[in-house]
């Protein structure tokens, strides 16, 4: 007997416009999303077709014109910049598809950048940091300037600095641009291992490597903000 | 505790990294070593003023001649000290003694250093060798200051030219005072050595100094002494203590006002620099919300790295003007601040530390800078980090 699946993240006709008539763009339009907690997901889509502002939506970046968003059962959608910023600091990680790195800053001090207000990292912290930068191949670079890493470094700092803060909803923003096919692996084996310990885990792509793999759960296509119910994928995990 | 710790040494680091931080800085350094170094002077000057009235007799009588101090004939010694309040009355032989060489005066004291008020009066205590024995000719004592200008140790003769003759003086020591305008150009010697140096002749003196039993009834004593003596002029020492005061206030209020000016110029250009927070720094303040800092964060993180900036500077500034005043003695300012009648041999400031003097100068230049320097940031943190990092508004 299996009990009721936990819902992480629901959205009820979510909607982002820019701009006004007639020259109103929408860029989000009426996405309903239901996601439970342990699934990892994927959206796909061509360039402009309102992943990131979905991303944006959901980690409460971005204040939505119309719709709702739940996350653990609760709304964030009218909530006040502060809490918003509580949000992103305890229930959302994110990989910013521009890394959103802080030039000027070594590698650990961006990594560990997130856990500042909150006091600087703890020793777990930092024991799960020397975890993944060796998993990651950066554990030689901790003391590297960001400006003096390759894109492909940098693109596996903010996915590190997404995983330090263990929150329970992760947003990937094209987090595979700048890798090779064994950082991916690496990358896709270390989400399934915090996927499997429950957490939730979306990943905008447009990489065949993630639409294509076995493991993710569902993947989702958007085209002009919206989700192409035709083109949903759902796979059972074994 | 732990999250402004971190807030800190964050600031600590982030800060010293930018390139206007140095620049920034370097500003604040100058303009607080500016406003400190005057205020340091003007206080050690104001200090060393008091020092001396401190010293001065309740009264001084001093006699006019055509509107002039003149030498005062010693007489009515009875009578004033009859006066009720009066202490004792005692005739001073002193003057100044122009040495061309120098192109200045010294100060030539006559004086009984073997009496106890007297050594209390000049506030000095010997430093080396011995008092002038009494009633000995022939022997002086130096200040420190002046001696040490002279290069004059002791056991050293110095001749005075006197009319056609030279008077061979003999130093027996050298003194030290809690005013060390005194130890600058002062020299000490029997009253007859004193007469003839000065040319003051027996039944006069330079002038009267009048020790009072309470000095608070001064205009009382000195209006009686004025009826008494009439074309005498009564110096009152707290009449000259209020005067220097003024001096050195309106001065120190001068150069104040010009740094004021600066200060304000400095303030205006910081306001202008940091109004406009540059797109790096928006898009550091859009990561740093976009991965769960709060507005308060950042400005406190903020707050943090200009009060550190503000307060290196400040402290440099302060070091710098304590070194440039009490180690350099205040070149090109002090002669601002004291003005014509400067003292020749230099006097040497004694170091002074007053908290308020500190306080002002924070209050002045560091509370300002980090104030204005929050508006910015405060600016920036409250727009959308999903804009921030796009570079928008």
């Amino acid at each position: 007997m299996t009990g009721p699946v936990e819902e992480r993240l629901r959205t009820e006709r979510l909607t982002k416009r820019y701009g006004t008539p007639p020259r109103e763009r929408v860029v989000v339009a009426d996405v309903d999303l239901s996601i439970p907690a342990g699934e990892l997901w994927v959206f796909s889509g061509p360039s402009g077709s309102g992943k990131t502002t979905l991303f944006g939506l959901l980690s409460g970046m971005i204040t939505p014109t119309s719709g709702e968003i739940y996350l653990a059962g609760r709304s964030i959608t009218h909530l006040r910049d502060h809490h918003r910023a509580l949000v992103r600091r305890h229930l959302v990680s994110m990989v910013f598809q521009e890394h959103a790195l802080v030039t000027g800053m070594t590698l650990e001090e961006n990594v560990f950048l997130p856990l500042v207000p909150q006091g600087g990292p703890t020793e777990e912290h930092r024991g799960r940091v020397a975890t993944l930068l060796e998993r990651f191949s950066l554990a030689s670079l901790a003391d590297t300037k960001i400006d003096r890493l390759s894109a492909g470094e940098r693109q596996r700092v903010a996915i590190i600095r997404a995983l330090v803060m263990d929150a329970p909803l992760i947003l990937l923003d094209e987090p595979t641009a700048c890798l090779d096919t064994e950082n991916v692996r690496t990358m896709l084996e270390t989400l399934l291992v915090l996927r499997d310990e429950g957490r939730t885990i979306l990943i905008t792509t447009h990489d065949q490597r993630l639409t294509e793999h076995p493991a993710v759960d569902r993947v989702e296509r958007l085209v002009d903000g919206a989700l192409v119910e035709g083109a949903r994928t759902v796979r059972t995990r074994s | 505790m732990r999250r402004h710790l971190a807030l800190l040494s964050f600031a600590l680091g982030r800060g010293w990294r930018r390139p206007s931080t140095f620049v920034i800085t370097l500003a604040l350094t100058l303009v607080v070593f500016s406003l400190a170094s005057t205020l340091f002077l003007t206080e050690a000057l104001r200090r060393e003023a008091q020092a001396a009235v401190a010293a001065l007799p309740d009264l001084t009588i001093q006699h006019l001649v055509a509107g002039r101090p003149s030498l005062i004939p010693v007489r009515n010694l009875r009578d004033i000290t009859a006066i009720p309040g009066v202490l004792s009355v005692r005739p001073r032989v002193w003057g100044y003694y122009f040495i061309p060489n120098l192109s200045g005066n010294l100060t030539v004291v006559g004086a009984d250093t073997t009496i106890e008020g007297v050594r209390s009066d000049l506030a000095l205590v010997i430093g080396r060798g011995r008092l002038p024995l009494p009633g000995a000719s022939g022997e002086i004592i130096l200040g420190e200051g002046l001696a040490a200008f002279l290069g004059l140790e002791v056991g050293d003769d110095v001749g005075f030219p006197v009319g056609r003759s030279t008077k061979i003086l003999s130093v027996v020591g050298v003194f030290h005072s809690e005013v060390a305008m005194w130890t600058a150009d002062v020299i000490l010697m029997s009253v007859p050595d004193a007469r003839q140096l000065l040319n003051v002749p027996e039944g006069h003196a330079t002038d009267l100094a009048v020790q009072l039993s309470t000095p608070d009834e001064a205009t009382v004593a000195a209006r009686k002494i004025e009826a008494l003596m009439p074309g005498s002029r009564i110096v009152d020492r707290h009449l000259l203590s209020r005067t220097y005061d003024l001096t050195f206030d309106h001065r120190g209020g001068v150069m104040g006002a010009m740094l004021l000016s600066a200060l304000m110029a400095f303030l205006i250009i910081a306001w202008d620099r940091l109004t406009g927070v540059g797109p790096g720094e928006r898009r550091e303040i859009g990561v740093l919300k976009a991965i769960g800092w709060q507005t308060r964060d950042v400005l406190t993180a903020r707050l943090w790295e200009n009060a550190l900036m503000a307060g290196h500077g400040a402290l440099a500034g302060l070091l710098m003007a304590y070194l440039y005043v009490f180690r350099a003695q205040a070149p090109g300012l002090y002669d601002v601040l004291v003005g014509w009648s400067s003292i020749y041999p230099k006097l040497q400031l004694a170091p002074q530390f007053d908290a308020g003097q500190v306080l002002v100068v924070l209050g002045l230049v560091v509370v300002p800078f980090v104030a204005i320097s929050i508006v910015p940031a405060w600016r920036a943190a409250t727009c959308d980090p999903h804009d921030l990092l796009r570079g928008g508004t």
